[in-house]
């Protein structure tokens, strides 16, 4: 049974006048205990969105549709009520910018053990040792547990943000864009302790991000996201290697590839906008490979081997 | 342990920097004023005695440096000179009306306080609803209200209904019949009921506002989506997370204002002719009392950067950030 | 949170000043701005034409000594039997004069020297900002009564005087913003194009900083003449200039409260009071708006919704 399973997501912002965004508009992912999903795609696609309503965090402007299953269990069907009990026992997150994520007037420690206290897991003195294992387990001292976040560096604060995810041992970690606004030398670090960790714990983990190299060294998995659903998702290396949608073909190819040789090249156009309802496949202004049915019919969903999904009119791969 | 004693040092430095170049100021700003402490125009009922004295005090015959000098040491061993009017020391003179000012002055701030915070912090939380406009469009009036007018009005409509007396600090006839502690102070409370709603009244609805904004933006914060995150209820974020931060800056503010709410006072206390500072700087100005001007400008400039300081040294002990 | 934060949270991030929403767009998104210019529209207006409109002279006696409000004087008379809706009409000028002008002092001082500390930074950033913060702690009511008293009574003091008070909140403010807008990447392109400083700020850093330092200046107006009206009511104020200030002090004066005469006090300031609420009003809706850290909140007392799934077909 997978560790988190996503079924039909659709999210709707209100806009102004009545109108109404339509941000995440019908994603399906599924993932087991250890493995990693890479979810990338441009930026404003709804990555954020749709980790958000996993989370249920989602402002009251949002209108929300779909299944979210963590075991099985739909913890979405309720809105706010059942999501609440799973909220970071069950299911946490790494922000976009964690290093907002502390409050600056608390210790790092108290911030990381509010959860377990909340959670009835650990209290006192017990809740201090869980929080120094939490720290050792990052690569941070025990002892910093009562610093305060300004006394942290960028890096020791993303790690300080994934030991505080991991507090109340969750199944499913959601990180998003947990290493942009740091440096390369502590991305690289930041993502190691991210594999080591969903390795070792047994973690189902979906990694938002731009960073298409990223993706191929640390995920198993990878979804592509295009205009609010996904365009392509299957294995790294099946996506690298055989793509079915000619958006991960051009992602790749747009990417340096780690030799560095290429020199970078851009898809030209701009995604659809999603206040308006689009006609026949998202892409199709910016696709090579656009023919006939693509400007009327949405593409259909299709599968060539069991997880390789596609939504794409082309029959024989990009 | 934290490292920031120097803080603390190079914060009190500051404070007594700006009390020298306060002084300086005041040096400048009267000297700027036609002819010197003793002449006819501004001593007119002083007799050559005092005149004398007062020149040698100050050095007056000899070179404006000089005189400097002499000025700054004079302040400086509490020496501010003699009113024109009484002849005494100014020191003296200020500090009786100083004692009546600040009970008063407590009494409305810490009304202002109270009321202030809460309902700003209450008003971000349920922001949008009745309550948040209400208490918005309500601090937006008392903010905009003329103080002294609010105290006029005050004396027209609640004195009356409320039996009130708007005058004066005690009642003149109560003391011949020596009544005891007890309605001696509720004597006094009476009186300053009416000029301490005014300070309160008009301070609250700036707290108010105040308050409430930069709880919104606290709540904006990324750490508070964190904290939801956590699964903590609204009362746990608001009490944990979201109070500290937004009002830490409010403290300052608050310390910060006390000093100009005594300056402030001069409006109210010239309404209800309670007898503080403010009254006593309304009275020198009428009467061209120079060295009591003088003196209470800038005792009240120095009370205004020790409540800086002391902001400085209460925002040290509640921002684990401010070390540097 | 410390100016430079303000700052940096407000700027928009691109020099592109034709994609800011126009006056009116604000107006009409913001109802409490919109009451608040109307207001102030029709006050200022009142100013203008005060003259032809107001029934009688600033000093002409038309009745009995604080004459009860009646049918040719609806707002009665004052202490000397001068007609106070004229009085009101004549005071508006004088008072919303003294309110721009002494703004406009403190805009300009302020401005100035905030920009240039900003932009230029260094020493002389340095210097200008310790002048400030010896400023900042003078207590302004005192300070404007010990010079009023020195200089003497007239409106141009009284201006020259909030200005004085008031130009440190401005330049403060002006600098922590034009010190974010300097490290911008079109100021930084400018400057290596070698464009003049001067160019670069009239072109690049002042229309950055153009909408807070408006927003601002709205505000400070209602300072200004709320200090008018407590200058006034010292018996600092100009004696040939019937400003409101100068109404209520004369009611106060003259003892209004023990002739019973309301009306010599409530009209004045009840006149100051709106159109200082109209100020504020449009300031902290210009202000708020302007403030980018006060449009989230991650405090929710409702919850997003669920809704069915949308019908395969009919979303295509
Ligand atoms: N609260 C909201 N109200 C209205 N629209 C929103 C809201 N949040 C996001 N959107 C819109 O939803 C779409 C998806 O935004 P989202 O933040 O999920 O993108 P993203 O893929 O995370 O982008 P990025 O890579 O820049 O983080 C965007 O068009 C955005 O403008
Ligand atoms: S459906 Fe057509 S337009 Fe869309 S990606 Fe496939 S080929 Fe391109
Ligand atoms: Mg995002």
């Amino acid at each position: 049974m997978s560790a988190l399973a996503v079924e039909d997501l659709h999210v709707w912002f209100d806009l102004p006048g009545g109108r109404e965004l339509h941000a995440v508009q019908g994603i399906d992912l599924a993932l087991e205990p250890g493995e990693r999903l890479g979810l990338v795609g441009e930026s404003g696609c709804g990555k954020t969105t749709a980790i958000l309503a996993m989370m249920g965090l989602l402002p009251p402007s949002a209108s929300v549709a779909g299944r979210v299953l963590l075991a099985g269990g739909d913890i979405l069907a309720g809105g706010d009520r059942t999501m609440r009990p799973h909220r970071w026992t069950d299911i946490a997150m790494v922000f976009q910018g964690a290093m907002n994520a502390f409050d600056p007037v608390r210790t790092v420690g108290d911030q990381i053990a509010e959860p377990l206290e909340r959670a009835g897991l650990a209290a006192g003195r017990a809740a201090r040792t869980r929080t120094a294992e939490l720290l050792e387990l990052v690569g941070i001292s025990g002892e910093r547990q009562d610093r305060y976040p300004h006394e942290f560096s960028g890096g020791m604060r993303q790690r300080a943000a994934i030991a505080m995810a991991l507090a109340c041992e969750p199944k499913v970690l959601l990180a998003d864009e947990p290493t942009t606004a740091l440096d390369v030398m502590v991305q690289a670090q930041i993502l190691e302790l991210l594999v080591r960790l969903t390795d070792e714990l047994g973690l189902a983990m979906v990694l938002v991000t731009h960073d298409l190299p990223l993706v191929s060294q640390a995920c198993t998995h990878a979804a592509v996201m295009y205009a609010g659903r996904i365009a392509e998702t299957g294995t790294t290396r099946e996506l690298h290697h055989a793509p079915l949608h000619p958006y991960t073909r051009m992602l790749f190819e747009a990417t340096p590839d780690l030799r560095g040789t290429d020199a970078v090249r851009s898809i030209p156009g701009a995604p659809p906008r999603l206040d308006e309802p689009t006609v026949g496949c998202p892409f199709q202004p910016r696709c090579d490979r656009a023919f006939g049915p693509c400007a009327t019919t949405r593409p259909p969903r299709r599968t060539t081997e069991p997880g390789h999904l596609t939504h794409c009119h082309l029959e024989g791969g990009a | 342990m934290r490292a920031g004693w120097s803080y603390v040092g190079r914060r009190a430095l500051f404070a007594l920097i700006t009390i020298l170049v306060a002084i300086s100021l005041n040096f400048v700003l009267f000297r700027l004023a036609p002819g010197d402490r003793t002449s006819a125009l501004r001593c007119q009922g002083c007799t050559q005695e005092f005149k004398a004295q007062v020149r040698a005090e100050f050095g007056l015959d000899r070179s404006v440096p000089e005189q400097y000098l002499v000025y700054v040491k004079e302040t400086a061993t509490g020496n501010l000179g003699r009113s024109f009017v009484t002849q005494q020391p100014v020191l003296a003179e200020l500090w009786k009306p100083v004692r009546n000012t600040i009970p008063m002055v407590l009494l409305g701030t810490l009304f202002a306080i109270s009321l202030g915070l809460t309902l700003g912090v209450v008003s971000a939380w349920r922001r949008g609803t009745i309550t948040d406009r209400t208490s918005v469009w309500s601090g937006l009036l008392l903010y905009s209200l003329p103080t002294q007018w609010l105290a006029l009005m005050l004396i027209f409509y609640a004195a009356g209904p409320l039996g009130l007396p708007t005058s004066d600090i005690a009642d003149p006839y109560l003391a011949y019949e020596n009544p005891g502690w007890w309605p001696e102070l509720v004597d006094r409370l009476q009186h300053m009921v009416l000029p301490a709603a005014t300070i309160g009244l008009v301070l609250f609805g700036e707290y108010t506002l105040i308050t409430r904004s930069s709880m919104l933006e606290a709540l904006g914060e990324d750490y508070i989506l964190t904290a939801r995150a956590k699964g903590l209820s609204n009362w746990q974020i608001v009490r944990r997370h979201a109070l500290r931060n937004s009002l830490l800056p409010i403290v300052t503010l608050i310390f910060l204002s006390l000093g100009f709410i005594l300056g402030g006072a001069i409006l109210i206390e010239t309404v209800f002719n309670y007898p503080g500072i403010g009254l006593q700087l309304y009275e020198s100005v009428t009467e061209r009392d120079y060295p009591m001007l003088q003196g209470g400008f800038l005792l009240l400039t120095v009370s205004v950067i020790l409540m800086n300081f002391l902001a400085d040294l209460l925002y040290f002990r509640l921002d684990p950030r401010v070390t540097e | 949170m410390s100016p430079q934060e303000l700052a940096e949270a407000i700027i928009p991030a691109t020099a592109d000043t034709r994609r800011r929403p126009p006056v009116w767009r604000f107006l009409k998104g913001h109802p409490q701005a919109a009451i608040g210019a109307a207001i102030l529209i029709v006050f200022a207006l009142i100013a203008i034409l005060g003259p032809w409109i107001a029934p009688y002279g600033p000093r002409e006696q038309v009745g009995p000594i604080f004459g009860t409000p009646s049918n040719p004087h609806p707002l009665g008379l004052d202490d000397a039997g001068i007609d106070i809706l004229s009085l009101l009409i004549h005071g508006a000028r004088i008072t919303l004069i003294v309110g721009f002008t002494g703004a406009l002092v403190a805009v300009l001082v302020g401005g100035t020297i905030g920009i240039i500390s900003g932009y230029f930074g260094g020493r002389l950033d340095n210097l200008l900002m310790r002048v400030t913060d010896y400023f900042l702690v003078l207590p302004d009511l005192v300070l404007l009564i010990v010079v009023a008293s020195i200089w003497g009574r007239s409106l141009r003091n009284i201006i020259i005087i909030i200005g004085l008070v008031y130009w440190t909140f401005m330049a403060r403010l002006i600098r922590s913003q034009v010190k974010v807008v300097r490290e911008r990447a079109y100021v930084k392109r400018a400057q290596a194009l070698g464009a003049s400083h001067l160019r670069i700020i009239l072109r690049h850093v002042l229309p950055q900083v153009l909408p807070l330092i408006l927003a601002q200046t709205v505000l400070m107006v209602a300072l200004a003449i709320f200090l008018e009206t407590a200058i006034s009511f010292l018996g600092l104020g100009d004696p040939n200039a019937p400003s409101w200030g100068r109404m209520i002090e004369n009611g106060f004066d003259r003892s209004a409260i023990s002739y019973g005469a309301w009306w010599a006090i409530v009209p004045p300031g009840l006149a100051v009071a709106i159109v200082i609420m109209a100020f504020n009003m449009l300031g902290t809706a210009a202000e708020d708006a302007l403030n980018p850290r006060l449009k989230v909140s991650h405090l929710l007392r409702r919850h997003f919704r669920m809704r069915p799934l949308p019908d395969k077909d009919a979303a295509r």
